[in-house]
């Protein structure tokens, strides 16, 4: 049996190939793009109500790079929905190198005032289908000896984030456990790296109109966007980092003065100046009641 | 006046008044026996609740600290792991005309193994209880407490929040994100009155980590460790003392340990995280290879 070169076994080059979830836009889909850009096979996975924009993006991969691109609509806030997942690529005799666990969900509000729907899916999506995908789809790269996994996390998870506490934790949990896994995974040929990505711009910046602010304009060219994070990703994945951070361009010399202040602040000033910020940053906690 | 009562007349802490009620989860053993029974104790109400095969045992305490600190005790059977577990027992706890002014997240399961080959189903049904019943139940209370302007959450996290453990690996996710959630309440909770709380232990001698196994009388460098663990009557005393104060995270570590580890958290910064997270794999190995299995 001839090996595959070590860049195609972690599905980051041709001949290999990738799951990714959440796909159909932002993040998901910068990584659907980058790995057909370097002919890798794909399966794509988003929301039942994404299966038309899914298809149309596989469509367009498969024309431009000529790539295969399978699809799965499954809704992963759904217990069985990882299994059905997992189900999907057997089906299609599909076993991919590669697991994006990209499909995430976000939301913002104090805690005490958000009703569950609004973070129920954090916990189902951000935690749980992202242990049950990786449970079902690390084994067989083990068996195979060689495999990676990219989890995409946030800047979040290095602090508590009020008016976003469950998500700020999803992210917190995957750190934790993106990390354990890169170290029990080690010996066993299989690589997992944890994307820590700061706000992504996902709106073209052609979208921005005239009437943008200097600052936003600003801000806007500076920012993440979903192409450049699957790089970055791609490119810690073939290093073999366990960790990736990615904030906008000039924010990580910023972010070192203001993460070296905030250490030398104790706790509880520390968790009430986050929670000024993020009312501030976010308009966050602004629904009536001082919390 | 004993000096608790000067502190807590001095300033009125939420739900530890004598005539205030606090609702324990997991209080059939371990800690959260320890915590009914520190409140039991400051005469406080209890609702103690565990799983349904644990009804006699809570049964059994409810008698206990009801006889002793005449106390109103009550249990509810309830199997929190389930999606409407938390829902369950607040409607229990309403029936029992129950409204706890502290609610205490105390229930947890402690599954560990090679993530690859670690049983599937035992790892949801931890994510299920350590982190989503704790969450749900919280969002069942909370309001009910800002609405009142007054109240305190705490939640039993871990030591476990504060780095990667290979081979505990959604364990200790799962205690990360209780530290990251429950510290994000307190600083949202501020102002309206109500004191959220994470406590985070080391090992404690309970069940949950092999208790009366023989071990703490052994020599080397096992007996040593296992003489070292804390003890669950200090871990309630150490989170109610916190909602006293108000601070969001109480860390209660191996006495010894407690102040090797300022030092050895600094020294962790500086070392590389491929470095540290390899030789934590060899570490918590050795701990996995060596714990009593529970």
């Amino acid at each position: 049996m001839t090996r595959r070169p070590e860049s195609a076994a972690l599905g980051i080059a041709r001949g290999g190939s990738a799951l990714v979830t959440g796909a159909s836009t932002g993040v998901g889909e910068g990584f659907a793009r980058a790995l057909a850009g370097r002919g890798v096979d794909l399966m794509l996975s988003a929301l039942p109500q994404e299966a038309e924009r899914l298809a149309t993006l596989a469509d367009e991969l498969t024309d431009q790079h000529g790539v295969r691109c399978f699809t799965a609509a499954v809704d992963l806030a759904e217990r069985e929905g990882p299994a059905r997942l997992r189900a999907a690529a057997e089906r299609r005799r599909f076993e991919p190198d590669l697991l994006i666990n990209n499909a995430g969900v976000r939301s913002a509000g104090a805690f005490a005032s958000a009703p569950p729907d609004s973070w129920l899916g954090i916990v189902h999506v951000n935690v749980e289908a992202m242990v049950r995908l990786s449970r079902l789809f690390v084994p067989p790269m083990v068996e195979r000896g060689s495999g990676a996994v990219v989890n995409v996390a946030s800047t979040a998870a290095f602090q508590p984030q009020p008016y976003f506490a469950v998500y700020g934790a999803s992210k917190a949990f995957v750190l934790s456990l993106g990390q354990a896994l890169w170290a029990e995974c080690r010996d066993e040929g299989v690589r997992v790296v944890t994307a820590c990505v700061g706000p992504v711009e996902t709106r073209p910046r052609s979208e921005l109109g005239a009437d943008a602010s200097a600052v936003s304009r600003f801000v806007i060219r500076r920012s993440l966007t979903p192409e450049r994070v699957a790089e970055t990703a791609l490119e810690a994945l073939a290093e073999d980092r366990p960790v990736v951070v990615m904030r906008m361009r000039g924010a990580a010399p910023l972010h070192g003065a203001v993460s070296l202040m905030r250490s030398a602040l104790p706790l509880r000033r520390r968790l009430r100046l986050s929670a000024r910020a993020n009312r501030w940053l976010y308009g966050a906690g602004q629904d009536g009641k001082q919390a | 006046m004993t000096t608790w009562e000067a502190v807590t007349a001095a300033k009125p802490s939420p739900g530890l008044q004598r005539g205030a009620a606090a609702l324990v989860t997991g209080a059939s053993s371990g800690i959260g026996e320890a915590f009914a029974r520190a409140v039991a104790r400051r005469g406080a109400d209890v609702l103690l609740t565990a799983l349904p095969q644990e009804h006699e045992r809570l049964e059994a305490i409810a008698r206990d600290l009801g006889d002793r600190h005449g106390v109103r005790c009550v249990t509810a059977a309830v199997d929190l792991a389930e999606r409407e577990g938390a829902a369950e027992l607040q409607a229990a706890a309403d029936d029992l005309a129950f409204e706890p002014d502290l609610v205490v997240n105390s229930a947890g399961l402690g599954h560990a193994g090679r993530f690859s080959t670690a049983h599937l189903d035992e790892q949801a049904r931890m994510l299920h209880v350590n982190l989503e019943a704790l969450v749900r139940l919280t969002g069942l209370y909370l309001p009910r407490m800002v609405e009142r302007g007054a109240g305190s959450v705490i939640n039993v996290a871990s030591t476990a929040a504060f780095q990667p453990m290979p081979y505990f690996a959604v364990y200790a996710a799962s205690k990360a994100f209780v530290l990251s959630f429950g510290e994000a309440l307190w600083a949202e909770q501020r102002d309206a009155g109500v004191r959220v709380v994470t406590v985070c232990t080391g090992p404690v001698e309970t069940a949950f980590h092999g208790h009366a196994d023989g071990t703490a009388q052994q020599g080397g460098v096992k007996g040593f460790l296992r003489r070292r663990y804390m003890t669950p009557e200090r871990v309630a005393e150490l989170g109610l003392e916190a909602v006293e104060q108000d601070r969001p995270l109480v860390v209660a570590r191996m006495p010894g340990v407690g102040l090797l580890y300022h030092p050895i958290a600094m020294a962790r910064g500086l070392v590389p995280v491929r470095a540290r997270l390899k030789a934590s794999e060899r570490m918590h190995r050795w701990y996995f290879d060596n714990r009593r299995p529970s």
